[in-house]
């Protein structure tokens, strides 16, 4: 902890912090998610899962964790689910199905990897700007039932211009592979050294009870998986993830009431670079300018800098993105992320651990809902839930999600309350 | 276009069957892919601001303004990164593994692009590649490949 924020004992009273007097500060006061894996049921099948019973159950877990009443709640932002969803006006519908009227909001967003961080993003404004006391930030993410091959013909058309970029063929996960390809040729960085985040990450997942790849595996297993985009092979790769989460965020008063612990946002960042993927004019691809930006402004509002963060929750769908977005966000130097990894310094026990959900590589990915687990996991860390993963002391955690090829990032820092 | 006569030709390779996917064109862009099929790799040039942009636009995207002009640019650039992709889209999955890449054009342009011949990943960072039309029986695409590939 800074200087700045070990002297102000309720932060609340910060003006810096608050932005404006008008606005109000955001908390988090409940967590629930389903564990990451497969879940969703071939069409056709006799008996579904259905979205919104599973989502329904993360709701009560999470609201009847916090410990707010159905009525105070006032707002429900909900990621739009996958095309696959055969429930449309999703949003709308589960309102009626929890029967949870509001005045605030009830909508969907949408924002490939970042959707996620955007429900959780509107749900604090709403909360900020007094139009809600309590609101919920929620998803559910339904696909794995549907075979990759099918999935990348509708996921490849996110992969730039749709006529000047889809028909030579390229994957979302390409553009991270050629990050880095192009990060190895300009640091010197190894291929052990990269893939070394995959280790890392299933050593956290082993010990999270929401992952879905909890099994350990050794460098060398990373190493001799099947190629699926150079360099990486299967292991490096996001996993194919059905999931649902709930995130209760409520005012500082409210969750002062409430008498438990809870995580107090104090920091926020955003910046699209206007690229989508690949930028016509020539930028340093793997500086990730975008996490630079955010992260700054998240930094700058919170009062607080790099070596503050006691742990952070990226969204990483390949190894090499973990450590291009340590880099720009400053929690590890430019060129030494993959380094400090191999090194341990990432690991929980080690100076800044990374991921200690297991992140997108072993906790899961159900891409539209992805950030939502972040929240859960600091959510964990700031209350002292995380059992065997707790980073003890963890004071100050941070998390970020983005847009393309980190063409755009959101960065939230979180702080521990009680 | 009238710059069009000093550029070199792009290389023209027969292709068999059609494109896997083939792209979208609209009345403004179908100008680049008639180009593309004679030859030329052209992208769009503000009057005001004097900047290029690709893919083609109606209008520029640096400064908003609407006088814009097709220019043939240089189909010569250097590759910034490539992968090779193994595991691909259905449409795509005949041809895998295939290598695609980010080619910065000398004419100051990012783009993306296949990649071809056989030579390893690691090894065509920040090599000389020249854009080549490739020509499917249903209308053209375009690709890089090493100008020296030894």
């Amino acid at each position: 902890m800074s200087a700045a924020s070990s002297s102000e004992p309720a932060c609340s009273s910060n003006p810096e912090r608050r932005g404006n007097l008008m606005s109000r500060q955001v908390t988090i006061v409940g967590a629930a998610g389903i564990p990451c894996g497969r879940v969703q049921t071939a069409p056709g099948l006799d008996l579904q899962v259905l979205e919104h019973e599973v989502l329904a159950a993360c709701v009560l877990e999470a609201v009847g964790q916090a410990g707010v009443g159905k009525e105070s709640i006032d707002a429900m932002v909900l990621c739009h689910p996958r095309p696959y969803t055969q429930q449309l006006y999703f949003g709308t519908f589960m309102a009626n199905y929890l029967r949870l009227p509001s005045n605030g909001v009830v909508m969907e967003v949408v924002g490939n990897g970042m959707t996620g961080g955007l429900a959780f993003d509107q749900a604090a404004q709403m909360i900020e700007t007094g139009r809600a006391d309590v609101a919920l930030a929620l998803g559910v993410n339904f696909e794995t039932a549907i075979c990759s091959a099918e999935h990348m013909n509708r996921s490849m058309r996110a992969t730039g211009d749709v006529a000047f970029h889809t028909p030579f063929g390229f994957t979302p996960i390409s553009w991270y592979a050629m990050d880095a390809m192009r990060y190895m040729h300009e640091t010197g960085a190894t291929r052990a050294e990269i893939a070394s985040v995959a280790v890392k990450n299933r050593r956290h997942a082993a010990l999270n009870p929401l992952a879905q790849y909890r099994e350990l595996v050794t460098l060398e297993e990373v190493l001799a998986q099947r190629p699926i985009v150079e360099p990486f092979g299967l292991y490096e790769v996001p996993p194919r993830s059905d999931g649902a989460a709930c995130i209760v965020l409520a005012s500082e008063d409210a969750a002062r009431a409430l008498g438990k612990p809870y995580a107090r946002v104090i920091g926020r960042g955003f910046h699209h670079e206007g690229a989508h993927q690949i930028s016509e004019v020539p930028t340093d691809m793997i500086a990730f300018n975008a996490a630079v930006r955010a992260g700054g402004q998240a930094y700058r509002a919170a009062g607080l800098q790099a070596d503050d963060i006691d742990v952070a929750e990226l969204y990483a769908p390949c190894t090499i993105v973990e450590v291009l977005v340590s880099e720009a966000l400053g929690l590890t130097p430019r060129g030494r992320g993959a380094a400090q990894a191999a090194a341990g310094e990432t690991a929980l026990g080690g100076r800044i651990p990374i991921c200690t959900s297991g992140g997108l590589i072993a906790r899961g990915h159900p891409p539209f809902i992805t950030p939502l687990y972040s929240y859960l996991e600091l959510f964990e860390q700031l209350t002292r839930r995380a059992g065997a993963r707790q980073v003890p002391e963890a004071a100050i955690a941070m998390a970020a999600c983005e847009l393309g090829n980190y063409n755009a990032a959101l960065v939230h820092i979180l702080e521990a309350a009680a | 276009m009238s710059d069009a006569a000093q550029m070199p030709a792009m290389p023209r390779l027969p292709m068999a069957g059609t494109r896997p996917y083939p792209p979208a064109q609209s009345s403004f862009t179908s100008a680049f892919w008639c180009g593309l099929d004679e030859g030329r790799f052209m992208a769009t040039h503000c009057t005001a601001c004097d900047r290029l942009s690709f893919p083609p636009k109606p209008f520029c995207p640096h400064c908003w303004h609407r006088s814009v002009q097709w220019r043939a640019i240089e189909p010569r650039g250097v590759v910034y990164s490539a992968t090779t992709i193994h595991a691909a889209p259905k449409v795509f999955g005949a041809e895998a593994p295939y290598q695609v890449g980010i080619i910065d054009l000398r004419a100051g342009l990012r783009i993306a692009t296949r990649l071809l011949g056989n030579t390893p990943t690691a090894r065509l960072l920040d090599r000389e590649v020249e854009l080549a039309v490739l020509a499917y029986e249903d209308g053209p695409l375009f690709a890089a490949r090493l100008i020296d590939p030894l």
